[in-house]
């Protein structure tokens, strides 16, 4: 599915001691701080999977025609019952919204369900709600193979859904390189980067 | 010291924060009445008066109460979590306050996944730091994931307080050479299936016991801790007696007298609710039951099941009937059950999901005697209506060869025997039947692991999906207990079935396992399914695995 890759790699290394990718079995005993608190960030094009995903409305789309609506593109995987990464993920994301301003409604904002067969339309609704998600900000179910296939095209697939680490994407129209942001990234880091995105078009 | 408490109106707005209604739309029990200002903090995000804990991560993102308590990250237990490709920390006094340790030998610490003992103590100022200022026992940062916490002094001093206390290691049922565990059998449950799921039971602890050595010694290496893990396992069977409403008293008389780790499947029913609640209260693990008809209360902790078994049948019936192309012509939703059985609240779940104007939703409620009442209640059916049969196997028996003239004919698999529902010819190939399994054919091979271990330790098979349901159960506790290692904390016990379930790959007969924090039915949909021949038990599958 991957095409290119790494036009180019750095790491933002402002706020946090620990840069860079650890392996479970080298952090098993100096793990009180998570290895993902590095930001690392590449560009890479994907092929978008012809499938069909559900918003949190109920309406069945095709996820292609979501993310090729013409508006740039952030995107992060979630599942409404993670304690831990997502919420901060999701956080992130109702703050870039809320730094955007009026300028949000030119932005898709899309969270796809890595846990599709608990996370109904109705379950997403109420995550959706919680994080004050605008308009321009829509939540994905569908059947496991559709969200699999979603998670594998964009290198988002860990094995299951509590393996899961942290990735946003941004694209700035169709047809255009992904940036991958693995780690958890600031708002004002994702803010950055979207503008930088528009500008360099 | 002693802490202060916190009045009941909190702990109600504890458990409306924590968005306490569950999946079927009734209130969750409320927390207890009184929490200690730590654990309220811990647990539920709430500070004295009602106010929400506050917090601000790193990267300047807030959190606030429910969303801000400590037991999202580091879990009920304290023992924390493997999350991603990192771990979230134990934060037990017992883990907080130990002493360095270059190695795992030097500790008689017991084994967690992403403790650091290798590193300074922390003190009480230190760990007053890290959670105010997210920087560690050594001066280094915390991670990202952590927030910085707005907490006064008595705030601080009830939450230090809390965590030195949080989850003791010992636990009632656990000796160095012994783990007890109960199952428990309802006085409603079929005694063949009851007696099916003891067989695998019983045979499973032997099996268990002959590969067990006699005392695990004490841990003094690495090599050896897996060893110490290996204790007898030692199984009482709690059976009930007498009307529901002493079965809590029966169950808290059990416990006291024999004081056990988890509850280990079991069978029930029609009613296993004083079943659950009783675990729920003594705070004691309950999983995977044999139950048709269970629970439904997500935000409860100890209680795990394998499916929402005819609840989750009546969600596959109404998410099929609305995708029927005649949908917007049926008049009538006609749904026939024993009076005293089941089949009420599947019916129930049903309606409610079936609610759409003009239609009329009708019951038909049979005495509870099997046998008398079924040929006048479907006296009147016919076209316009579809026809719904919440039905055990004797009543099915008794449909007679003459199939009612309904748009549509819905029963429930699990009430009327699965394949082997002895539905007359005449009803077979037009009857849509709820399957909460994988399909016979595609989980043969996960099946073969039962039905081989059967076959060897000679364990008669009287009902396969009952004795492959307690085996898996079996096998799930098994291969989470070896990851615990020697961590026996019940909650802990919880924390990890939650968390290593979705590795299953021999989950017998559901297709996949998962669970989470807040999800407690590990297999989410099914089959809608008729017999494919008008004799035997092959069927036909009408669509995919749905998740209603």
């Amino acid at each position: 599915m991957v095409r290119g890759f790494s036009v180019s790699v750095w790491l933002l290394a402002s706020t946090a001691p620990f840069v860079g990718v650890a392996t479970a079995d080298a952090t098993r005993d100096a793990a009180s701080a998570m290895p993902q608190d590095g930001v690392t960030i590449t560009t890479v094009n994907y092929t978008i999977p012809p499938v069909h995903l559900v918003r949190e409305t109920g309406q069945s789309v095709l996820l292609t025609q979501e993310l090729d609506d013409g508006r740039p593109v952030i995107m992060n995987f979630i599942f409404t019952t993670c304690e831990t990464t997502c919420p901060l993920s999701s956080q992130t994301f109702a703050q870039f919204q809320s730094r955007l301003g009026p300028e949000d409604r030119r932005v898709h904002m899309v969270s796809i369900s890595i846990d599709p067969e608990h996370d109904t339309p109705q379950r997403l609704r109420a995550y959706a709600n919680k994080f004050h998600a605008g308009p321009q900000w829509q939540h994905y179910t569908g059947t496991l193979r559709d969200s699999l296939a979603a998670q594998q095209a964009f290198g988002a697939y860990r094995g299951d859904k509590m393996g899961h680490t942290p990735l946003t994407l941004l694209r700035a129209a169709p047809g255009e390189p992904w940036t991958r942001i693995e780690g958890f990234v600031t708002p004002d880091q994702l803010l950055h980067h979207y503008r930088r995105l528009l500008a360099a078009r | 010291m002693k802490a202060p408490t916190i009045v009941r109106t909190l702990a109600a707005l504890c458990a409306l924060s924590l968005g306490a209604v569950s999946a079927a739309g009734e209130p969750a029990q409320p927390q207890a009445s009184a929490v200690p200002i730590g654990e309220s903090i811990y647990r539920f995000g709430a500070l004295p008066g009602g106010e929400p804990l506050r917090g601000e991560r790193a990267s300047g993102v807030p959190v606030e109460g429910a969303s801000a308590a400590c037991v999202n990250c580091h879990r009920r237990s304290g023992l924390g979590a493997a999350e991603g490709r990192g771990f979230i920390p134990p934060i037990t006094g017992q883990f907080l306050f130990h002493p360095r340790v270059s190695s795992r030998d030097d500790s008689d610490l017991p084994y967690v996944d992403g403790a650091r003992i290798n590193r300074d103590p922390f003190t009480e100022e230190t760990l007053a730091r890290a959670i105010r200022q997210g920087i560690g026992a050594e001066g280094k940062p915390l991670s990202v994931l952590m927030p910085h916490y707005a907490l006064d002094d008595a705030e601080m001093a009830a939450l230090v307080d809390y965590l030195k206390h949080l989850t003791k290691t010992q636990v009632p049922g656990v000796s160095d050479s012994v783990l007890q565990f109960a199952t428990i059998i309802t006085p409603d449950a079929d005694p063949v299936k009851a007696k099916a799921m003891l067989s695998v039971l019983d045979d499973y602890f032997d099996e268990k016991n002959a590969a067990a050595r006699a005392v695990s010694p004490r841990l003094r290496s690495y090599h050896k801790m897996m060893f110490r893990a290996t204790r007898k396992w030692r199984l009482h069977v709690w059976k009930l007696t007498g009307p529901a409403n002493t079965w809590e008293a029966q169950l808290q008389e059990h416990l006291a007298a024999e004081p056990v780790f988890a509850v280990l499947s079991g069978i029930g029913g029609k009613n296993w609710a004083p079943v659950h609640h009783f675990c729920e209260q003594a705070e004691l693990p309950c999983l995977f039951p044999n139950v048709d008809l269970p629970v439904v209360a997500e935000n409860d902790f100890y209680a795990l099941y394998f499916s929402r078994g005819v609840l989750l049948e009546a969600g596959l019936i109404a998410h099929q009937l609305q995708e029927q192309p005649h949908w917007s012509a049926v008049r009538r939703l006609v749904q026939v059950y024993r009076a005293d059985d089941i089949g009420a609240a599947a019916a129930t779940t049903l309606a409610g999901e079936s609610h759409r104007s003009g239609l009329e939703i009708v019951r038909r409620v049979l005495r509870a005697e099997a046998g008398s009442g079924l040929s006048s209640a479907l006296k009147d059916i016919g076209p316009g209506d579809d026809l719904v049969l919440w039905l055990r196997p004797k009543d099915l028996a008794a449909l007679g060869n003459h199939p009612v003239k309904a748009d549509g004919v819905w029963m429930s698999g699990l009430m009327g025997a699965l394949e082997h529902a002895p539905l007359p010819s005449a009803w077979r190939s037009g009857t849509h039947m709820a399957y909460p399994f994988d399909l016979p054919d595609k989980r043969r091979i996960r099946v073969d692991y039962p039905l081989g271990w059967f076959r060897i330790r000679k364990v008669p098979v009287l009902d396969l999906q009952v004795q492959a349901d307690t085996y898996l159960a079996c096998g799930l506790l098994s291969e989470t207990l070896n990851h615990m290692v020697d961590t026996f904390v019940r909650d802990y016990l919880i924390e990890r079935i939650e968390s290593m379930l979705e590795h299953r790959i021999i989950t017998g007969y559901y297709p996949r396992l998962t669970l989470a924090p807040g999800q407690r039915f590990a297999s989410k949909g099914g089959y809608m399914v008729h017999f494919a021949e008008p004799t035997g038990a092959k069927l036909m599958a009408e669509g995919d695995w749905t998740v209603p």
